[in-house]
């Protein structure tokens, strides 16, 4: 279930995500956050089982805030994608898969990226991205809508226009789109 | 027999002592000059930083533990970031298990159990004494816990070469309505006094109304 849309564009990322759990064919929440901040910089937008995704999650703020205090810096948008993908992978290889899709996206030092990480723990970075259960509908728009030179308020819009757009043919995504949008320069160079 | 049980070194002398503890206590006290000091709206560590050759960084002597607790230490310094490694995996744990940051009496009972465990068998005790300063639901709040697994609460701590000393000169400068610059002051003239100035001084706060821990790095890296 779900729609989630990634961006990115010259000046930073945008996140857009819609709001409803299912369970089955009963709506179970209306009110449901998928998108996460790991820090002011790097979010994911989440998208299967929840429990699985929110523990992910969890465990990669752990993991990075261990990393940077031991080596100074935070960690670049890669290093998180790969360090999340590392964790559903050995999931997968001990036959207990986390039934994820997740985007990890954010801006560092060299800019802005957009990552994806399925439940194999194979990671591959787009320029646009969507996913769950209204995800081939929000890439009609996002083919359509998408250009290499669109500016973050474009981005912002188009993430938008493409989960309404799933909102309004996916059952198992509604009930209103949350967007988080991250620009670039707001990287954080230090751990405090 | 009695005097052949006293001779093996990780069992108790005669005297009913535990010398291989002593021993690491030893260890601290040739350790640098580091102090602690608490009132109810802050916390501050500060440690000296001994002179270092030209071409070598001065080493990190205040460490960020996680966003509300920050730590210092004297003795070995390679059993002070042993130390402090695992500080940092206990916090973000109970992040994980509690989705709440950890409390200060938790975490330096999992410090005090694995130095004290130490203790108990025919290994060298962790020459390193380690003092926590952090805010949790019951307020600011600074530790010392020492080679044997002793826990100390209290508001000024002194560890390291010449912490009688320190120890005495926070305790004539310390008000309980001291002001963050006041204590920065006190730490920095207690650790100059008390080594007679030299090398630098690097410092960590947290305070009450940001409920963040901070460390303040020496100019010249660190």
């Amino acid at each position: 279930m779900t729609t989630t849309v990634g961006i990115r564009s010259k000046d930073g990322v945008v996140l857009a995500a819609d709001k409803r759990a299912s369970k089955g064919f009963f709506v179970g929440s209306k009110v449901v956050q998928k998108l996460f901040a790991l820090d002011r910089a790097t979010a994911v937008a989440i998208a299967g089982q929840m429990s699985d995704a929110e523990y992910l999650v969890n465990l990669a703020k752990a993991e990075r805030r261990l990393l940077s205090l031991r080596r100074g810096y935070p960690l670049s948008v890669r290093e998180s994608a790969r360090l999340i993908a590392n964790i559903v992978y050995s999931g997968m290889k001990a036959y207990n898969p986390f039934f994820v899709e997740l985007v990890v996206a954010g801006v560092d030092r060299d800019g802005a990226h957009v990552y994806t990480s399925d439940m194999s723990g194979a990671v591959t970075s787009e320029d646009f991205m969507s996913s769950g259960s209204g995800s081939p509908i929000a890439y009609g728009v996002l083919e359509q809508g998408y250009r290499a030179d669109i500016d973050l308020d474009g981005a912002r819009r188009l993430a938008e226009s493409a989960v309404r757009a799933a909102m309004e043919r996916d059952p198992g995504s509604g009930n209103g789109v949350d967007i988080l949008v991250l620009p670039n320069g707001h990287a954080p160079t230090g751990v405090n | 027999m009695a005097a052949d049980v006293g001779r093996i070194p990780f069992f108790y002398n005669t005297e009913g002592r535990l010398v291989q503890v002593d021993y690491a206590m030893q260890a601290v006290s040739r350790g640098s000059t580091t102090v602690g000091l608490k009132t109810k709206d802050f916390a501050v560590l500060a440690s000296q930083v001994k002179p270092t050759r030209p071409l070598l960084e001065p080493a990190e002597k205040i460490y960020v533990v996680d966003d509300h607790v920050g730590a210092t230490g004297s003795g070995y310094i390679g059993d002070v970031s042993t130390l402090v490694d695992d500080l940092r995996l206990a916090a973000q744990r109970h992040r994980l298990v509690y989705d709440n940051p950890i409390d200060m009496a938790t975490l330096s009972r999992q410090l005090s159990e694995q130095l004290h465990a130490l203790t108990m068998y025919a290994v060298r005790p962790l020459g390193a004494s380690i003092i926590l300063a952090g805010i949790d639901e019951l307020g600011v709040q600074l530790l010392q816990v020492d080679p044997s697994g002793t826990a100390f609460r209290g508001a000024g701590f002194a560890i390291g070469q010449h912490a009688d000393e320190a120890l005495e000169a926070i305790g004539r400068g310390y008000r309980p309505d001291l002001t963050l610059d006041d204590a920065l002051r006190l730490a920095t003239e207690t650790i100059e006094s008390s080594n007679g100035g030299k090398g630098q001084i690097e410092f960590g706060v947290v305070q009450a109304d940001t409920r963040r821990f901070e460390r303040r790095p020496l100019e010249n890296g660190g």
